[in-house]
């Protein structure tokens, strides 16, 4: 019946103006309902059988992208209850959890899908690795993607500020001073970003406006080029793709854009050969739907993480008093444990290493075995080495979220370290 | 008696069925949290409902509140009270003889708050007054009422 | 539809179902709140009591709503008139809390003062355990009724409540016990132990009792000696500390503390020598009327003009116009006004009987010498590992072994190395401040005058 009256809807002149295409029925109709509609013509008309499997890449991506869209969606609704100011930030909170409707749950949600988008992002760089993903020609794409990393991090620690509770406060001022450890700009920059010396009202202006414009539009322009290199540089990375060198150029090799797969629909025949169109299916709908579902199984965890946990809110932040241990946020707090062995080394050498290793590692890996292939065994070098840096990246962030206590000594989760009403341990 | 693709086909076809069902629902279930979120419940701003002095505390006749821009009038045991903003432009219209009067452009009412003369375009307007259950005058200016309901303590 | 997609469809329902019914089960868990219900048995009791159909209109016109009180100047926002709806009714005195009525509310009306300014507690919230402030990561819980009497003393001085007794009680005690020796109140007072400024906020009901019997129980390593008083006396004083909050308060509450009061009055009374021509209490000159019942006589305004101005208020006295700051005038009047209340006039000394000796005294309680020397100088006070037996030493004897210069010196430049008992030990925590930038001359002689006199008659050191 619904889609009886939607159906009559697409034949009215309102409707045919707006949706072009309607309720595909023909590969025709389908292939154009792919490439007429802005936000669907993201993606090709057709696209690999593997795109739609979900072993080829878990979805991580498509997450960490939903993850985005519901943060932009629930960071706008709770903008037009929180002041960036220090008299009001925190009363904003309590606002927020006591007298909004909705206002817990919808500020619930967006704390849940930043952890969780900067966890995504994490795991997605990590299975783009594993599966080779970023070989050529994928190296730019790869360098945009360590680019969205650092803004996804970017944006949850401007963020993390915004609460201005004692969370807040502490994290971003052991946050900064770590960056201040930089040499000759380290001073300089934290300087700039905090607008100060200390976390005051400067800071907290400051990352007001990057966290709700200047990231996210950032990050807007780099998800646009990312997401249009998949599609330039022959969609998701797969074994026995056809590679353009200059000795094929000339023959009509061409799995790098699809005019030609589509002019065999129109036309009937095509120009391209060697391709196997049987592998190829449509966009529309079997991508779209299995999209659709991801979105609504994201929405549907978000959903129960934000139900069932609230939060965190601590007291007002008080300049006077820090928390015994300060601590950074988790995705720091690798970073601030090392940090506790050496300033320079811990918060300055292995950081800088480590992006500039991942930004030149497909410049530096060009060998082009194990592409599109989960641990390929011909790559075992670079996987022994890559899962070593992850697996010491993850203790040392598991020791600073549990194992460390009051004065950053060492204690077992299972029993914490007493700190008394005097405030010391 | 229908057949098995049949019967396939038309449980496929309600399964989906409900779920557009659901998922449009949920969508308009979403936008309508979201109104509701942006709808305040409490305002940052001075009480409407304001809780006066007890009636002894005021002198006969007329006496100004400031910060509501009201006029409260004592006649004995009854009281009313008048807002003072006026109905043109919104200046605080000041005591006159028998009545009010705007400085701003002119604008005269009577002692009812009916618009003599003027450009307003309204009579001001009365406001409800009750007795608070310790014996404070409140006067509320979300409730208008008739000229002529008088409050007698 | 695709014919592959359709092994996806049970998905797709069940997961379409899953989101709308979180969104609705989130919307609604949202909903029901608990001031809701207390808003609803209100208005339920308020339709009962309705004798006539107006009433009951009335009634029923009432909004389930959050209700709040603003106190921009108080930096806060009290939403405890949610579930209390009836604070300001007294048809409702009596009943079960939270729809109970507020006693004597008139007196701090509630739009100007709020609740939590005196209650603590976590204005902003709107369930009970929240807004009674026991839980996690809020620091200021409700104060319990006993205590309740300390936040008087957050904008009134400590002598100016009469209906706060426990409160004044605490400060004598206070006073008493010497605790400005060590500690800053106000920048006033010694710097052995930690400034008082803010422990009233800092520290909770229980911890500061058990740091008075046992500070060293409390806090280890700590030179404080056991404050040495009955358990009511303890009670007080932890009532009268737990009023030191430091919070930020504008000049509007803050101007109970320089308004003067009784207690100002009085102190210029003894200070300008007024029972030289007026009598109190059957002591003084009679060349005045006697000042017991001039409240009865004459009202504040007649009394105050008069400071002001004699013989324009009583032509052909002979009273002299003593030029007082428009302070000191009304707390002059407050203090006459307060004469009729029988017990003040015990308080007041003679001021031709008050000599250096009394003064010395006066001025060893003002400096809070007795913190560290004992009452009258008599010692006890434990510093361990000190030379002088282990103690801060008393000052019974100190006329033998000082001279009056010796002792004035040693008084303004104190001594910050105490000799150690055993040297490997730590240095006594205890030590004698300075206090040339503190005390002023006259204080300085009249308080050796005061030490010197402590020598027991007849009694000497043997050697």
């Amino acid at each position: 019946m619904l889609t009886q009256a939607w159906k009559s809807f697409l034949r009215t002149r309102v409707g045919r103006s707006v949706f072009r295409v309607g309720l595909p029925s023909t590969n025709l109709e389908r292939a154009q309902a792919a490439i007429s509609s802005f936000f669907l013509h993201l993606q090709p008309a057709k696209v690999n059988r593997r795109v739609v499997e979900f072993r080829t890449t878990l979805g991580l991506g498509l997450i960490s992208l939903y993850l985005f869209l519901i943060l932009v969606g629930t960071g706008v609704l709770l903008m037009f209850y929180y002041v960036p100011a220090t008299e009001h930030a925190y009363q904003n909170m309590k606002d927020l959890e006591f007298v909004v409707t909705a206002g817990q749950v919808l500020r619930n949600m967006h704390r849940w899908a930043a952890h969780m988008m900067v966890l995504f992002v994490a795991l997605h760089l990590c299975r783009v690795f594993y599966t080779g993903a970023y070989k050529p020609p994928r190296e730019f794409n790869w360098v945009v993607g360590v680019m969205l990393f650092l803004l996804t991090l970017a944006l949850s620690f401007t963020g993390y500020l915004l609460p201005w509770d004692q969370l807040a406060y502490w994290a971003i001022t052991v946050g900064t001073s770590i960056a201040g450890y930089a040499p000759l700009i380290g001073q300089k920059l934290k300087f700039l970003f905090l607008g100060g010396h200390v976390v005051g009202q400067s800071a907290l202006i400051r990352f007001y406006v990057l966290h709700v414009i200047v990231l996210p539009l950032a990050a807007i322009l780099f998800i646009a080029v990312h997401l249009w290199r998949v599609r330039k540089d022959g969609g998701l990375a797969r074994p026995h793709e056809p590679q353009v060198t200059s000795e094929n150029l000339s023959t009509a090799q061409l799995p790098l854009t699809k005019t030609y797969g589509l002019m065999e629909l129109a036309r009937g025949s095509t120009p391209a050969v060697g391709i196997d169109p049987e592998d190829e299916i449509f966009t529309w709908p079997n991508l779209a739907f299995r999209e659709l579902l991801l979105f609504l199984a994201t929405l549907a965890v978000l959903l129960i993480l934000a139900i069932c946990w609230n939060a965190p809110l601590e007291q007002i932040a008080n300049p006077v008093h820090p928390p015994n241990p300060a601590k950074a946020p988790w995705y720091f707090l690798g970073l601030q444990e090392l940090v506790a062995y050496s300033a320079f080394w811990g918060g300055v050498v292995v950081p800088g290493l480590l992006v500039t290793a991942l930004v030149a590692l497909p410049y530096a890996d060009r060998k082009r075995q194990g592409i599109g292939v989960w641990f390929s065994r011909e790559r075992k070098v670079a996987l022994t080495i890559f899962t070593l840096c992850l697996v010491v990246a993850v203790v040392l962030t598991v020791i600073g979220t549990a194992f460390r206590g009051p004065n950053w000594s060492f204690q077992w989760p299972w029993k914490p370290v007493p700190v008394h009403e005097t405030g010391t341990p | 008696m229908a057949s098995e693709p049949d019967k396939l086909q038309r449980r496929q076809f309600l399964t989906l069925s409900l779920g557009w069902c659901s998922a449009i629902f949920a969508l308009g279930a979403s936008l309508a949290a979201a109104g509701r979120f942006l709808v305040p419940n409490v305002l940052y701003e001075p009480s409407r409902r304001f809780k006066a002095l007890k009636p002894e505390d005021y002198s006969e006749g007329p006496t100004f509140l400031p910060n509501l821009r009201v006029f409260l009038f004592r006649k004995g045991n009854s009281f009313r009270a008048v807002s003072a903003v006026c109905t043109h432009l919104g200046c605080t219209v000041n005591l006159s003889g028998n009545g009010f009067h705007c400085p701003c452009h002119g604008s005269v009412f009577d002692q009812g708050g009916a618009v003599r003369s003027g450009p307003a375009p309204a009579p001001l307007t009365w406001f409800e007054l009750t007795l608070s259950r310790d014996g404070h005058l409140v006067i509320d200016t979300s409730l208008a009422v008739n000229p002529d309901k008088y409050l007698v303590v | 539809m695709d014919p592959n997609l359709r092994k996806f469809y049970p998905w797709f329902a069940a997961l379409s179902l899953l989101v709308g019914g979180l969104v609705l089960g989130a919307y609604c868990k949202d909903q029901f709140r608990e001031w809701k219900d207390w808003q609803r048995k209100y208005l339920h009791d308020e339709m009962a009591r309705a004798a006539t159909a107006e009433q009951r209109a009335d009634a029923a016109r009432a909004r389930i709503e959050i209700r709040q009180i603003l106190l921009p100047e108080l930096e806060r926002v009290d939403r405890c008139t949610t579930c209390h709806v009836s604070v300001e009714d007294p048809s409702y005195a009596g009943l079960p809390q939270p729809l109970a009525y507020h006693p004597n509310h008139d007196r701090h009306p509630f739009s100007k003062f709020g609740c939590t300014i005196c209650h603590q507690g976590q204005g902003s919230a709107t369930t009970r355990e929240a807004a009674h402030g026991r839980v996690e990561h809020w620091d200021r819980p409700m104060l319990e009724m006993n205590y309740i009497q300390s936040a008087c003393g957050k904008c009134h001085l400590p002598t100016d409540v009469p209906d706060a007794p426990k409160l004044t009680r605490g400060h004598e005690v206070f006073v008493e016990a010497g605790c400005i020796g060590c500690h800053k109140l106000n920048g006033v007072g010694g710097v052995i132990g930690p400034e008082l400024d803010k422990v009233g906020a800092n520290r909770s009901p229980e911890w500061l009792l058990k740091h008075f019997k046992n500070p060293a129980a409390v806090t280890p390593g700590s030179a404080m000696p056991p404050i040495k008083a009955s358990d009511a006396d303890l009670e007080a004083l932890t009532l009268y500390v737990l009023s030191f909050t430091g919070e930020p308060l504008s000049a509007y509450y803050v101007s109970m503390k320089t308004i003067p009061g009784p207690s100002a009055g009085r102190r210029l009374f003894e200070e300008k020598g007024c029972l030289g021509c007026h009598s109190v209490g059957g002591k003084g000159g009679a060349i005045g009327p006697s000042l017991d019942e001039v409240a009865k006589r004459h009202d504040p305004k007649w009394i105050f003009e008069h400071f002001k101005n004699p013989q324009a208020v009583s032509p052909g006295t002979v009273m002299p116009q003593f030029n007082f700051t428009e302070q000191e005038t009304r707390a002059l009047t407050e203090f006459l006004l307060s004469l009729a209340d029988t017990n003040v006039v015990g308080f007041l000394k003679v001021p031709s009987a008050v000599g250096p000796i009394e003064r010395g005294q006066a001025v060893f309680r003002k400096y809070g010498c007795l913190g560290c020397h004992g009452p009258d100088g008599q010692g006890g006070v434990p510093n361990p590992n000190a030379k002088t037996a282990q103690q801060v030493p008393g000052l019974k004897f100190v006329s033998e072994g000082y001279t009056k210069e010796e002792l004035k010196k040693r008084i303004l430049n104190g001594q910050r190395e105490i000799p150690a008992m055993d040297p490997t030990k730590p240095a006594p925590p205890l030590y004698m401040p300075p206090w040339h930038d503190k005390i002023t001359q006259g204080e300085l002689n009249d308080l050796v005058e005061y030490l010197f006199g402590l020598m027991p008659k007849g009694e000497k050191l043997e050697f």
